[in-house]
């Protein structure tokens, strides 16, 4: 039926396509890629270049001619008949999200030149080049609903974005997304370059130009060298069964802190958001504890508990509680009233709002609560191995102080802050796994 | 045209007439007494579109809070088809499904996905099976053209499309009455022009009553039935107009000569509301 394809110069492709709506401000480059996938066929008058029904494959572009345009009722256009002549674009429906089919019947009425251009190869160019290609579809959206007068809702575009960031990815592709995105980016080299600024500093304040009061600390190769060491002067070092056993105990004790204040803060705060009576005889004596810092809980924690373990996670604890139960408060209030209407409006009872409303609407919140909390138990725990317990890397930094042993203080010291960072990371990764909502419209930079 | 139009509000006519009956609502924020509404009248008949015009801040809002169950009124009494859903001695009517809100910034639960909002009023009240009340809701959905984003957030959908399922969300639950408030005020006009064939689309589908709050007098003549102008705060009606373009209507309403003769009728009645609004200094909102 289709008549026979003829060549087309990429010149006068690249013109054509120019003088298209949608490719207006295209740059030049990717210009001449599109040009390679279109190919010129020539139409007698009255034939049919597609009907209602019919599989989308091409998007047509008129060279000369006219080409009668009529969309099925159930579009719901305004104006369902048009007649196209030269420049116009049609057969948009290839690049239709959710209609593999066509939507309209298109006749020529006179002998019509046409260029066709695969939908499906032209989406995979324009992703080659994301910006440009996210301009070509929002003209192609704006172009449907304005020249076609066909509601947004149908004009729902296949996205050169949307296969990357929403829809059917989720979890786990979309961190590998993120951090292909993120090594793309600039930001790793800066991070690289703070990170090479930091050491080179230490290196040539204290072992290079040994600056007075510098030269007293262990210096970076000292550091290093002992880390690494198969045996360590001090003791302390990745291939002694020691240091593995410090960052046990502590990631242990800061496991049962965490969760013990997340299973008690969460649902404390959710109550003291929810319920007015309740906040007001609780809140007053929380707001007065809350400030009391984690070493002067320390004499009282060892007179309160027989044993020295219980006394260090309490300590540990007892921060992140606060943090905890505060945010998630701050949470439930911070839910916008009309959902809690809404809900009502829809028959749900006081237990259903809490369940359905309250505690998914808390939750971005509760985890930023969560992210706080993991990050104080860290610094209460440090605090509490330092004045109590054994083994622990706050343990392991204070006594190396008394033993003399600074280059296993710095280890100690860099060991807690790569092992608090991967915690904190853990949380998130827990609140972006629940709030797939929030993910993805983030993602989608809240449109 | 017109005998269709009417046999098939008189079909309607049993469920959803509202009465307002000499409403007053008092706020008093320490101790200042303020004037809300003055003593409205206005009745309502069932399965008709009443459009709710005023300046912003004038108290429209108060009246819907008052139906929806959401605020106390002062006196007075309004009821539904005969029930009284408050009144002097009652002041707070309880929420209830037989009439549902539309909210001016959107109340789509961002947490659940299109459809769970749509089927979220009868699964709360255990209408069904949880099987048959997805499966309707999926109807529903395809009926109001919005196959394909089920299973979108809310936030990934146009603010068009959230407010369709918003809409959809309320004719779950085979409401009496919808109550909207400025739906589509953050719409561009575009998108509002495509909003308000689809409520008139699923209005006609669907035999209930609107109550639909604006400051869009144009928007207000082509959906409503009846067009109510109110006074600037306190709120009561300045003037009800009954707009005698029949239904099913079209965008081509717009341009017609009787369209533009209510406007016209119309139109210096809510300029000078608007004028004394802005002269007593109320504020948007």
């Amino acid at each position: 039926m289709t008549p026979p394809k003829e060549p087309i110069k990429p010149e006068a492709m690249l013109d054509m396509l120019k003088r298209t709506m949608p490719f207006q401000v295209v740059s030049d480059a990717l210009l001449r890629k599109l040009a390679t996938l279109g190919w010129q066929v020539n139409y007698e008058s009255g034939a049919v270049l597609y009907d209602v029904g019919d599989k989308a494959d091409d998007i047509f572009i008129i060279v000369s001619g006219k080409v009668e345009h009529a969309l099925e009722p159930g579009v719901h256009a305004r104006r369902p008949v048009q007649i196209l002549g030269a420049g116009d674009v049609f057969g948009w429906a290839a690049l239709l999200n959710r209609y593999p089919s066509r939507l309209a019947k298109a006749v020529c009425t006179e002998a019509t030149e046409i260029i066709r251009i695969n939908g499906d190869e032209l989406l995979r160019i324009l992703e080659s080049d994301p910006d440009s290609g996210d301009v070509v579809m929002s003209r192609f959206a704006t172009m449907i609903t304005r020249d076609y007068t066909v509601p947004d809702l149908i004009a729902q575009l296949r996205g050169i974005h949307r296969k990357m960031h929403s829809g059917d990815i989720q979890g786990m592709s979309l961190t590998l997304y993120r951090l292909t995105q993120w090594v793309k980016s600039p930001r790793p080299y800066l991070m690289l370059i703070g990170f090479v600024l930091f050491l080179g500093f230490w290196y040539l304040s204290v072992e290079v130009w040994k600056l007075p009061r510098f030269r007293e600390m262990p210096g970076i190769t000292v550091v290093i060298t002992e880390w690494m060491s198969k045996d360590p002067v001090y003791g302390l070092s990745i291939y002694t069964p020691e240091y593995y056993k410090h960052i046990g105990m502590s990631v242990w004790r800061v496991t049962q802190a965490f969760f013990l204040a997340t299973i008690i803060g969460v649902p404390f705060g959710l109550f003291l958001g929810w319920s007015r009576k309740f906040k007001e005889f609780v809140f007053p004596v929380f707001e007065l504890l809350r400030p009391i810092p984690v070493l002067a809980w320390v004499p009282l924690a060892i007179v309160m508990f027989v044993s020295t373990e219980s006394a260090v996670i309490y300590l540990t604890f007892l921060a992140s509680f606060f943090a905890t139960a505060l945010n998630t408060m701050l949470g439930v209030e911070s839910i916008d009233e009309s959902y809690v209407r809404a809900a009502n409006c829809l028959g749900a009872s006081k237990w259903q709002v809490f369940r359905h409303v309250i505690v998914p609407g808390s939750l971005p919140f509760v985890f930023t609560g969560l992210q706080i909390s993991v990050g104080v138990a860290w610094f209460s725990l440090v605090a509490a191995e330092m004045v109590s317990g054994q083994y622990g890397l706050g343990y392991v930094i204070n006594t190396s102080y008394t033993m003399v042993r600074y280059p296993t203080i710095v280890i100690g010291m860099i060991t807690l802050g790569a092992v608090g960072y991967i915690t904190s990371a853990m949380v998130r990764v827990a609140g972006d796994f629940l709030m797939q909502w929030r993910v993805r419209e983030l993602a989608l930079g809240g449109r | 045209m017109m005998g269709a139009v009417q046999s098939r509000s008189a079909s309607a006519g049993n469920r959803g007439a509202i009465k307002i009956d000499d409403v007053v609502k008092i706020y008093d924020p320490a101790g200042a007494a303020v004037m809300a509404v003055d003593h409205c009248n206005l009745d309502i008949d069932a399965g008709e579109i009443c459009m709710i015009v005023g300046p912003s801040g004038c108290g429209k809002t108060t009246l819907l809070n008052a139906i929806a169950g959401f605020h106390e009124i002062s006196s007075g009494s309004i009821t539904l088809d005969g029930e009284v859903l408050c009144s002097t001695a009652k002041p707070k009517a309880e929420p209830g499904s037989d009439r549902i809100v539309v909210f001016q910034n959107g109340a789509l639960f961002p947490w659940k996905t299109n459809l769970e909002n749509v089927a979220f009023g009868p699964l709360m009240q255990g209408k069904a099976s949880k099987a048959e009340i997805t499966e309707r809701a999926l109807g529903m959905m395809a009926d109001a053209g919005l196959g394909g984003v089920e299973h979108n957030y809310p936030g990934e959908v146009s603010s068009g499309v959230r407010r369709r399922v918003e809409i959809v969300r309320a004719l779950m639950n085979d409401p009496k009455v919808l109550l909207l408030d400025e739906p589509y005020r953050a719409l561009d006009s575009l998108t509002k022009s495509v909003m308000h064939e689809a409520l008139l689309e699923i209005y006609y589908k669907n035999k209930v009553t609107i109550f639909f709050i604006t400051h869009d007098l144009e928007e207000a003549i082509f959906l409503g039935h009846k067009v109510a102008i109110m006074t600037t705060r306190p709120c009561k009606p300045k003037k009800v107009l009954t707009v005698d373009i029949p239904h099913p209507r079209d965008y081509s309403v717009l341009t017609s000569k009787r369209f533009r003769e209510l406007m016209q009728e119309t139109s210096e009645a809510v300029h000078e509301e608007a004028l004394k609004a802005f002269q007593a200094g109320e504020k948007e909102g």
